[in-house]
Order: structure tokens, then sequence, then C-alpha cells
């Protein structure tokens, strides 16, 4: 049996939203590594890191949406990844966005997150979708507020506090 | 090159094997919260763990061309267990695994699964060697790998897992 591939391509002015590639595996295990993935589950070991990037995969599958990996055009490295998320745990689908180091303060997270946002209302039917935010990442918060993501209210995500912000409507709002 | 997946579809006389699908998740997720079936297989793990490693699975096979398949009942379309092989990150080599859901033991269905999983990774991937990593104490997945000619290599630890028995598969020269 063949499923079709996952993920499909998206182009930015400065990035590429596109599927998994083995070598973007070293990248996703440095960030999984690093301090940086503090409020996303991180840091986290080699092992965490293969689980997370073979379950990336396997979300397309089991979803039919999931997170793109984020090339910056220009150099062909890997900036991060942004998408879809709802594993089992989940109240509802969410917008996430990993930046890696030496790609934040240029404005691509906040390009990738408005492409993966509109294309995900548009062919997945996901719109007005949340986001999982802890109050501490600072500058998660700005990203939300400059993506016109409001407070909804304080929640819980895998038993732990954290706040949800919802984004605007892209199809006919 | 983007990662894609192509799992074949093998059949035995009472089994399907296909690649994993999102209605396996509840089976798969009744098996992992119970620690006296899944302690060997990584768990217990809860249902959200579950969930991730059913993705996992998924991935396994676009990252490697290879992984676990879901065994299914021709009969029925029941899924029984999994088979197949496996390989992650720090892993010695890949490895044979097997497993079988509540009420499926007993009856051979493991053996004929990963008998035909094996045959596969031979014939059809080129593998040469196989191996099947066992936890010390898992006495029936023992004898699985005993009938099916397997003997034991090694003790190792796992990066994962801790301590792990070796076993190791008869070549396919030794099968034909």
């Amino acid at each position: 049996m063949s499923i079709p591939p996952h993920a499909p391509t998206i182009d930015t002015s400065d990035l590429i939203l596109r599927g998994y590639r083995e070598d973007d595996f070293e990248a996703m295990a440095s960030f999984g590594a690093s301090e940086r993935a503090r409020f996303v589950g991180g840091p986290q070991d080699q092992w965490s890191s293969w689980r997370a990037f073979l379950a990336g995969i396997g979300h397309w599958t089991l979803r039919g949406y999931g997170m793109w990996m984020v090339e910056h055009r220009e150099t062909g490295q890997v900036a991060g990844r942004v998408g879809m998320i709802f594993n089992d745990g989940w109240h509802e689908p969410e917008l996430g966005w990993h930046i890696y180091d030496g790609f934040e303060g240029k404005g691509y997270a906040y390009q990738a997150c408005l492409a993966a946002r509109s294309y995900s209302a548009r062919h997945f039917g996901l719109d007005a979708v949340i986001s999982y935010i802890s109050p501490e990442n600072i500058r998660s918060v700005a990203l939300a507020d400059r993506l016109d993501a409001r407070f909804e209210c304080e929640g819980e995500l895998l038993g732990k506090p954290c706040h949800i912000y919802r984004h605007p409507r892209e199809v006919n709002p | 090159m983007t990662l894609t997946l192509n799992i074949p579809r093998l059949e035995t006389d009472r089994l399907i094997l296909r690649g994993p699908e999102a209605r396996d998740f509840e089976p798969i997720a009744a098996f992992y919260a119970d620690e006296s079936r899944s302690w060997g297989f990584g768990g217990p793990l809860a249902r959200d763990d579950a969930w991730r490693w059913l993705a996992t699975s998924i991935g396994h096979w676009a990252l490697h061309g290879y992984g676990f398949f879901t065994m299914e009942l021709k009969d029925t379309g029941t899924a029984c267990g999994i088979t197949g092989l496996w390989n992650p990150e720090g892993w010695p080599e890949p490895e044979l695994g097997w497993i079988l859901f509540e009420g499926f033991e007993g009856k051979g269905l493991a053996r004929e699964g990963a008998e035909c999983a094996r045959h596969w990774a031979y014939s059809d991937l080129g593998m040469t060697t196989l191996t099947s990593n066992i936890k010390p104490g898992n006495d029936r997945s023992i004898a699985l790998a005993t009938r099916m000619g397997a003997q034991y290599e090694r003790t190792y630890d796992n990066v994962h897992l801790g301590e792990d028995l070796l076993y190791r598969h008869p070549s396919p020269e030794a099968l034909r």
C-alpha cells in the first residue's frame, strides 16, 4: 500500500515549508537538546528527539495534517517547524511553532505561521485554531499577539497549566 | 529527498500484514495500558504516549523503508498484533519484534506473522542477518525466538530499555 507524500510544499518570500528529510534530524535534535525547547516539552535527549521526528511524520498520516519543516531558502538550512499539532490529549488542533537557533528575530516565525495557518484553514478545514502557550514564553506570547491571536482562557495541556490563544478566522472572517 | 511512505501488504495463511493506520490506535492503547502485556515492549504507556508510539512507528517506515506491520486476521479483519522490523536511534542493529493483543495468543499467530516479516526482510530488503531484542524474563518471547531458530548471543545495555538479551536469527542461507 502506498500512502501519498505527506506535507505539501508551501513557498513564502524567505522560506519553504515542506515535508521531512532524513538530514533534518540533526537540526531537530540540537533544538530538542537546547534550552530553547523548554516550552515545548524539552530539553530532551537524542532518543526523545528521534521519537518526535518520526512522530512528526506519522502525525500527517494519522491526522491528514501536521507540522512542516521550515527551510530557509537562501541557505537551505532548517529554521524550525511550524504547523498543526493534534496529538492525543490535545483539546483541539493547535498551531505550533518551533524556531531554531539563529533564526529568531527575523520575522521568519511570523511568516511561516501565517502561511501554515492560512493553508490549514483552506485545505484542512482547520480555521480559527488555538495555540497553547506558556505565559512565561514571552517571545511566543509576542508572536501570538502579532498574529492577531487573542488570549481566550487558562487551560491545561497534558496536566501542565498553559494559556490558550485563539487565532482569527482565515476563511470568510 | 522528502521522506514518503511505501508499505507493502503481506499475506500468510491466516494473516494480513499491513502498515499501521489510525484505526489501530484503540487496540494499541489497550495493549500499552496493560503492563503485564507491554512491559517487554517499552510499556506501560499512557494513552497519549501510545498515540505518539503509533505516530512514531509510521514515521519509522518513512525513515527506514521498514517498520512494524499491524497483523490483521484474514477472516474477520480484526487487528490481532504487531510484528516487523524496528531500528530506533541507538539500537544495536535492526530487530524483528512481535506482540499480540489480548485474546490472540496461543494460536501460533505471532510465529506466523514474525516468520513472514523475517522472510520479507531477507528476500525483499536483502537483509543478511536479524536479531530480536528480548527483556530478561520475557519467557514467551524467548520461547518463540527459540522456536524460530534464533539463538542467544549476548546481553547488552539498551539505550532505552536497559538490560536486554540479544537473540540472533538464522541467516537467509540457513533458512533455505
